[in-house]
Parts: structure tokens; C-alpha cells; sequence
């Protein structure tokens, strides 16, 4: 019995140590997707595969590639998406916060709250929103969230078969993302809006920042 | 649209996200002028002859105008919650503010101080109503707030001119909304460019409210107009009508200034054609506005021009202004439902079927105490 109690005090302990260092873990998660543009060829597997995934209706777009001819004339492929971003426009004009930033950074809308004005639609520079036409609520990337939840990478990520994306957490020193993002030259798009994107390029075409 | 321009996916698939309805309820927000008008004329005591039709009017229009709104959700049960989880202030997880959130509950702080005003103001004429009213009698009774001499109704003045003030600045702040809406908290790249927009719609909405109050007014009194009354509505239609022209043109060259040579400059061809039109329509209305100061019975002309111009205006800004998409390079197809423009029409009628009620219970014209 003693022995019993013992066991008891000891495994509470250790969650009590644990616990607090693995929620401090989470809060420094900071999800973020590198996209190599020269990688891309436009094979549309990632629109597919996130269409499929997420339910997306016909017509609308979670993610797409777009395809654009560099002034020397060729051609590149950029996927584009929700950026996720760090100072979000999208969030500020929504009336009832439906819309909303989560500690590991990612955008998301909750779907029971959303009344479906189209504030954030209007807002967002990148038109990656949509109103979803079956729900009746604003649409967008969602990081595969629920996927993630379960540990496993987005189903873009996942579908594309030349490795163009790449998921990871920028909290994480020694991920890939942060590795790359921190020592190769990454663009992200609209700059200039001060959004704080956390979709990063590699090779990204000057035409295709629009 | 216009090929090979670039183009975001999701905005073909729902160019115009704002319906036309949004333009209908840009002019029924114009009672919140003349509401701000009726609280200048009770607070200068003058133009105090046309402060019950100003009040009347503006009540009525206010009070319809989040029914446009309304009409544009996807969910418009939810609505209640713009009040109830209203994003007023900044937290972690929801940054910023919406203006959407705020007007609404400005709304419900301006709807309930208007018809405070509304009630108080008339509230002697209610009485006097009662003693004549019949079967109505109680009701009529009951709306003049227990006041039943003209002692009594002067020892409101010091209330109802609080309540006039608080009404001021809520009616204004409404007097420049969706623009602050659409230049601050949306990246369409007209919208985002329209920098004085909120100058524009302001001073836009005393044209239309003016022009409004002048239609009803030659209406109601069947052309037997009083100069009394019309001047100085036609000298604050005048100052709009110059105001909003002027502004136009200010932006005009603002644009002009900024973009000229950018490849985004060939997007303001959408709405500029429109634009030189509006700045026509109410400078003829200006000229009109001046030649009824002395036939008074040409006010009519004045507001079927104003409002041509205002109908215009708000269609080019809120409608057009839609279709060049965020890229600033592409323009989308104008692509409306169906039910359009019955939808559209539908927050004017209530305006008009509220102000038809509250014409019937509170007189248009009311004497001043002592007269």
C-alpha cells in the first residue's frame, strides 16, 4: 500500500515536471511552410490532394498553383495558399473573432461562430479566403490542423512528389524550415504589406509577387 | 475579365463578395445625417421648422440600416452575435478591432438616443394629439411622456439638448461609414487607394439626406413649398453637392499623381468614366440648388440630380470597386444573383414603409411653444 502511494506521489511528480515543459514546448511552436518554386512543375497533386482532404467545393481553392513566364521566358510554377501570417489583416475586421490566431501561429475560423460577412475575404491581400459555398462560412488553409493534432504533415506536403513544400516549426533551431529560412535567401509575398507571412519562396519569380 | 491579366482564383469564383445591397444601405445610412442635422438645428435653434421632418426622416432611415447588411450573410441567424461576441478590443488570439462590430453597436447606442430625441422632441405635440385622438387617445397619451403643458415640455429643452449633443458624434462616425470599413480593413486594391473615401462618403451623405428631405418635403406639402424651410436645406445641399465634385477630383489627381505610368494605372479605368459623371450630375445639381433659392419650386430637380449622382457614386465605389481584383492588374466580369435588385430595393422600402408609420403618429410640422 505504501509502496502503492509512493508510486502514486511519484508519477504525479513527474507530470507536474513534465507537463509544464512540454505546454512550453507547444507555446514556442511556430508552424511555417517553405515553398521552392524551381521544384514545382505544376502537377496540381498538392490542390488534389488538399481538396480531397478538406472537403474544398468545386470552384474554390484552399491552396493553387500558379503559373507564371519570366521575362526570359520561362516558365515557373508558385503554390499559393494561406500565408498564415503573423500580423493576420484578416482577423482584425472580423465582428464576432470567429476568426483567430492560435499560439503555434496558425490563422484558423471557427465555423459555428463565422456569420459569414466576408470581412476577412476582403481583408486578405493574398485571396487565399473564400466563402465556402456549402457551409456558408469563410474558408481557407488550415495547416491540415487536424492532421497536424494527429502528427502528421499537411496533405500537400505529403502529395507532392517533387518535395517543393516543406513543413516544419520555425520554434525548432534545427528543423529543416528554420535552417533554410535562416540561411538561404527565402522571399515571402506582398512584403511590402507588412503581414508577416509565414509561407516562405525559394527561387520566387518577381511576376509571381502579385 | 481581361485575359492574361493575373487573377486570384477564389475571385472569380465570387467577384462582386458585397452585393448591391451594400449601395442601398450607403443610402439609407444618410439618416444619420439627417439626424445630425436635426440635432445642429434643435441645439443653434434655427431651422427649427424642419427639425420634425429631419427627425422623422432620419429615424426612419437609420433604423433600416442594418438590414442591408443583413441581407448580405451567409448566416444571417447568426447576427446577434456581432452584439453578443462583439470584437471591440485587441487580445493574443484576436488582434485589432472590427469595424463592423463597432458601427453595429453604435448603431444601437444611435437608434435608441434618436428615438429618445424623437420622443422628447414631439412629446408636447403628443399630448395635444391626444386630446383630439379618439380611440387613439391612450396611445397618444402614452407617447407624450406624461408631459401636458407647455411648462412642463420647457423643462425638457436641457434634456433633449444633452440628448442632441450625445447624438452628434455617433452620427457622425456612422456618416463615414462602410467607407472607413473599405479602406482600412479591406485590400482590394481600389479601395486601399481610395484614401479620402471617408471625406467622400460623408460629405456624400448630407447630399443624399438633404435631397431626400427636400423630395419628401415637396411631396408632402404638394409643391406649396416654404422658403423658410427649402433655403437652408439648399444651402447645405449646395456645400455637399461642391464638396463631394471637389473631393472627386482631388482623388482624381491624387491617382493620377501616385500610379501614372505603373502598370496598375490602366485598373482606374473601371471607375473614373463613372467618377466624371458623378462630378457632372452634382454640379448641375449645385446650379439647380442655386437657382431654387429663388424659385423654390426647382428643388425638386435639385434632388432627383443629387440623387442620380449619389446613386451613381455609391454604385462605382461600392459595386465597381470590386472588380479589379487585389493584383491590381485584372478585371473580374460583373457577375450579379438574381434577386438583385429586389434584394437591394428591399432595405429602401422598409426605410420608406417606417417612415410612412412614424409620419402618421408624429406630425412633420410642429409649432414652437409659444407660437
Amino acid at each position: 500500500m505504501r509502496r502503492r502511494e509512493l508510486l502514486k506521489f511519484a508519477l504525479g511528480a513527474a507530470s507536474i515536471l513534465i507537463l509544464p515543459s512540454s505546454s512550453a514546448q507547444a507555446k514556442h511552436k511556430r508552424y511555417a511552410m517553405l515553398i521552392d518554386a524551381t521544384r514545382c512543375y505544376g502537377c496540381m497533386a498538392c490542390v488534389a490532394a488538399c481538396a480531397a482532404e478538406n472537403n474544398v467545393p468545386i470552384g474554390v481553392f484552399r491552396t493553387w498553383v500558379e503559373r507564371h513566364v519570366r521575362k526570359d521566358g520561362n516558365i515557373t510554377f508558385v503554390p499559393k495558399q494561406c500565408n498564415h501570417c503573423e500580423n493576420p489583416p484578416c482577423v482584425k475586421p472580423c465582428p464576432t473573432g470567429a476568426t483567430f490566431k492560435r499560439d503555434d501561429g496558425l490563422v484558423l475560423i471557427d465555423d459555428e461562430t463565422c456569420i459569414g460577412c466576408g470581412a476577412c475575404i476582403q481583408a486578405c491581400p493574398y485571396g487565399a479566403r473564400f466563402a465556402n459555398p456549402v457551409k456558408g462560412v469563410a474558408d481557407k488553409c488550415t495547416f491540415c490542423e487536424h492532421r497536424l493534432a494527429k502528427g502528421l504533415l499537411p496533405a500537400c506536403v505529403e502529395a507532392c512528389p517533387a518535395a517543393a513544400r516543406v513543413f516544419g516549426d520555425l520554434g525548432d533551431p534545427e528543423g529543416e524550415v528554420s535552417k533554410i529560412v535562416e540561411s538561404s535567401n527565402v522571399l515571402v509575398l506582398k512584403a511590402w504589406a507588412h503581414t508577416d507571412p509565414k509561407i516562405y519562396y525559394r527561387n520566387l519569380p518577381k511576376e509571381a509577387d502579385v | 475579365m481581361s485575359l492574361g491579366a493575373p487573377l486570384f482564383p477564389n475571385e472569380l469564383a465570387e467577384p462582386i463578395l458585397w452585393h448591391p445591397v451594400l449601395f442601398a444601405y450607403a443610402l439609407v445610412i444618410s439618416g444619420a445625417d439627417l439626424i445630425i442635422l436635426a440635432s445642429l438645428a434643435y441645439i443653434s435653434k434655427r431651422m427649427t421648422k424642419v427639425i420634425p421632418l429631419l427627425l422623422v426622416l432620419g429615424v426612419s432611415f437609420f433604423s433600416a440600416a442594418l438590414l442591408g447588411p443583413l441581407a448580405d450573410l451567409r448566416q444571417p441567424s447568426r447576427a446577434p452575435l456581432i452584439f453578443l461576441l462583439a470584437h471591440l478590443s485587441p487580445t493574443e488570439t484576436n488582434p485589432g478591432f472590427s469595424f463592423i462590430a463597432l458601427y453595429a453597436n453604435l448603431w444601437l447606442m444611435l437608434i435608441v438616443l434618436s428615438l429618445a430625441f424623437l420622443l422628447f422632441y414631439q412629446s408636447y405635440s403628443m399630448h395635444l394629439k391626444s386630446l383630439t385622438a379618439g380611440r387613439l387617445r391612450r396611445f397618444y397619451s402614452l407617447l407624450s411622456l406624461g408631459v401636458k403643458d407647455e411648462k412642463r415640455y420647457k423643462k425638457l429643452t436641457p434634456i433633449i439638448t444633452v440628448i442632441s449633443l450625445l447624438t452628434i458624434t455617433p452620427a457622425v462616425l456612422w456618416g463615414v461609414y462602410p467607407s472607413v470599413l473599405l479602406v482600412f480593413q479591406t485590400w482590394l486594391f481600389l479601395w486601399r487607394s481610395w484614401v479620402i473615401l471617408p471625406l467622400i462618403f460623408f460629405a456624400d451623405t448630407f447630399v443624399a439626406s438633404t435631397a431626400a428631405t427636400l423630395l419628401v418635403y415637396f411631396i408632402v406639402k404638394m409643391g406649396r413649398l416654404e422658403e423658410e424651410v427649402v433655403n437652408p436645406l439648399l444651402k447645405i445641399h449646395s456645400a455637399g453637392c461642391v464638396s463631394v465634385a471637389g473631393l472627386l477630383g482631388v482623388q482624381l489627381l491624387l491617382w493620377n499623381q501616385w500610379f501614372e505610368g505603373a502598370e496598375v494605372y490602366a485598373a482606374f479605368n473601371v471607375v473614373v468614366p463613372v467618377i466624371y459623371l458623378v462630378i457632372a450630375t452634382l454640379t448641375l445639381s449645385f446650379l439647380l440648388a442655386l437657382a431654387s433659392l429663388k424659385v423654390a419650386r426647382l428643388s425638386i430637380l435639385v434632388s432627383v440630380a443629387a440623387l442620380l449622382g449619389v446613386v451613381m457614386n455609391k454604385w462605382n465605389t461600392l459595386v465597381n470597386g470590386q472588380l479589379v481584383s487585389r493584383t491590381g492588374l485584372g478585371v473580374l466580369d460583373l457577375h450579379l444573383p438574381s434577386d438583385w435588385l429586389l434584394t437591394t430595393l428591399s432595405p429602401i422600402a422598409a426605410a420608406i414603409f417606417i417612415f410612412v408609420i412614424l409620419s402618421s403618429i408624429f406630425p412633420l410640422e410642429v409649432k414652437e411653444v409659444g407660437q
